[in-house]
């Protein structure tokens, strides 16, 4: 419990790290790239 | 910051968010450099061509860290591109888990398996070393452990991770980042003339790039500067590497609590689980999705396409983090014993690949 009972608890919030946000990023493209709404990269 | 610091703080900071804008100069910056340095190693080639000279192919890897460099060692990174330049680290990491496609996960366990079994010796090798050269050198001891470990595992990250864990001061991590960051600095310029002057197989030298490279954007680049290759598999063997890091890091928060200078360690597998490189997870995924086929041939070039503009922001990031004169500015005794340490660690690690390459048939 809060120390003080008028407080309000923070809330809560959700952060992905470095590594979530890229493993998530990678894998959306590669969703993309698999359903065909990415045709092609160059490089 | 603290003296030895670096030109930028350390990606450790970097959180994506609701101020997404921020970071948008900063990426353009690191898109604008990135690319230049493809566009001027296209121009060279061109040129040489047209004009029948034999120029040696400088990759577009050392034209983005060099054109890097230059603007921050002149100009410096101004306040608003810093949030964007920071998220090298998402665009090396994004970059390895793409990477995942081109590899088979046979290849990944083979040459992983490969990896971990030198990464075992490397550690003993490094641990033992360093902690003998600090002891005679006369430095901190908790310094010398985050110098042990930024050199035997994985750099900044390891070393932020073990000053967390151990109690270290805040001057000696600075100290110890600024030496790791020097030393990687220097690595990235000197490991491929190595290499040639060797005349190391792709192979063989990305996995020697890996092992010994400290930072796995530098370790990337030093492989990528060598071949597309030998960047493959210096990738494969620092992620091995990184993957190590909750044991390192745990074993050094169990030896200083027994002394009684650092906290408890309460649930080991917890910690083991709160420190292990979750991207290192996305790249297995993505390379078990390959192996299975569920991406086409054309597929798969366009996500290995996709990795390869993603390390081009980091290797853009690299050039614009390295600050030669603030790097200048650290004490003398870390680097000395992380210099000798990293040479003895390359040295060491060069023999065993040179040995595994005949015993594995790398």
């Amino acid at each position: 419990m809060s120390a003080d009972p008028l407080k309000e608890p923070p809330p809560k919030t959700f952060r992905l790290s470095v590594d979530g946000w890229a493993v998530a990023v990678a894998l959306v493209l590669a969703l993309l790239v698999r359903l065909g709404l990415i045709h092609r990269v160059p490089w | 910051m603290a003296q030895g610091s670096i030109a930028l703080p350390q990606a450790q900071a970097f959180r994506l968010g609701p101020k997404l804008l921020q970071l948008v100069p900063g990426v353009l910056l690191l898109a604008a450099i990135g690319y230049l340095g493809k566009f001027v190693e296209q121009a060279v080639a061109a040129y040489a061509k047209a004009h029948h000279l034999h120029v040696p192919n400088i990759e577009y890897v050392l034209w983005a860290i060099v054109f890097g460099m230059v603007v921050s060692n002149t100009v410096g990174v101004p306040a608003v591109f810093q949030p964007g330049v920071l998220t090298y680290e998402f665009w090396l990491k994004a970059g390895i888990v793409l990477l995942g496609a081109r590899f088979l996960l046979g290849d990944v366990l083979r040459l992983g398996g490969i990896s971990l079994t030198l990464v075992v010796l490397e550690l003993a090798v490094a641990f033992t070393f360093m902690t003998l050269l600090g002891r005679w050198f006369g430095l901190k001891p908790k310094l010398t452990s985050l110098l042990a470990v930024g050199s035997a595992v994985c750099g900044v990250s390891a070393i932020i991770a073990t000053k967390g864990a151990i109690d270290a001061d805040d001057d000696d991590s600075s100290y110890a980042v600024a030496a790791i960051l020097a030393l990687g600095a220097i690595a990235l310029f000197t490991f491929p003339l190595i290499g040639h002057w060797l005349h190391l197989g792709d192979r063989a030298y990305g996995m020697w790039a890996g092992l010994a490279v400290d930072n796995t954007a530098e370790a990337t680049a030093a492989g990528a500067m060598y071949s597309d290759a030998a960047g493959k598999i210096a990738v494969l063997a620092k992620t091995t590497r990184n993957a190590m890091i909750g044991f390192v890091v745990l074993g050094y928060a169990l030896y200083w609590s027994r002394k009684g200078e650092a906290q408890q360690v309460e649930g080991k597998a917890a910690f083991l689980w709160h420190k292990f490189p979750k991207f290192v997870l996305g790249f297995l995924l993505i390379s078990l999705l390959a192996t299975v086929g569920v991406f086409s041939k054309p597929q798969i070039g366009s996500l290995a396409n996709s990795s390869r503009w993603a390390f081009l922001l980091t290797f853009a990031g690299v050039g614009l983090r390295t600050n030669l004169k603030e790097l200048k500015l650290q004490g003398l005794r870390p680097f000395a014993v992380g210099a000798i340490g990293e040479a003895v660690i390359a040295a060491v690690t060069l023999g065993m690949v040179l040995v595994a390459t005949r015993v594995f048939n790398l």
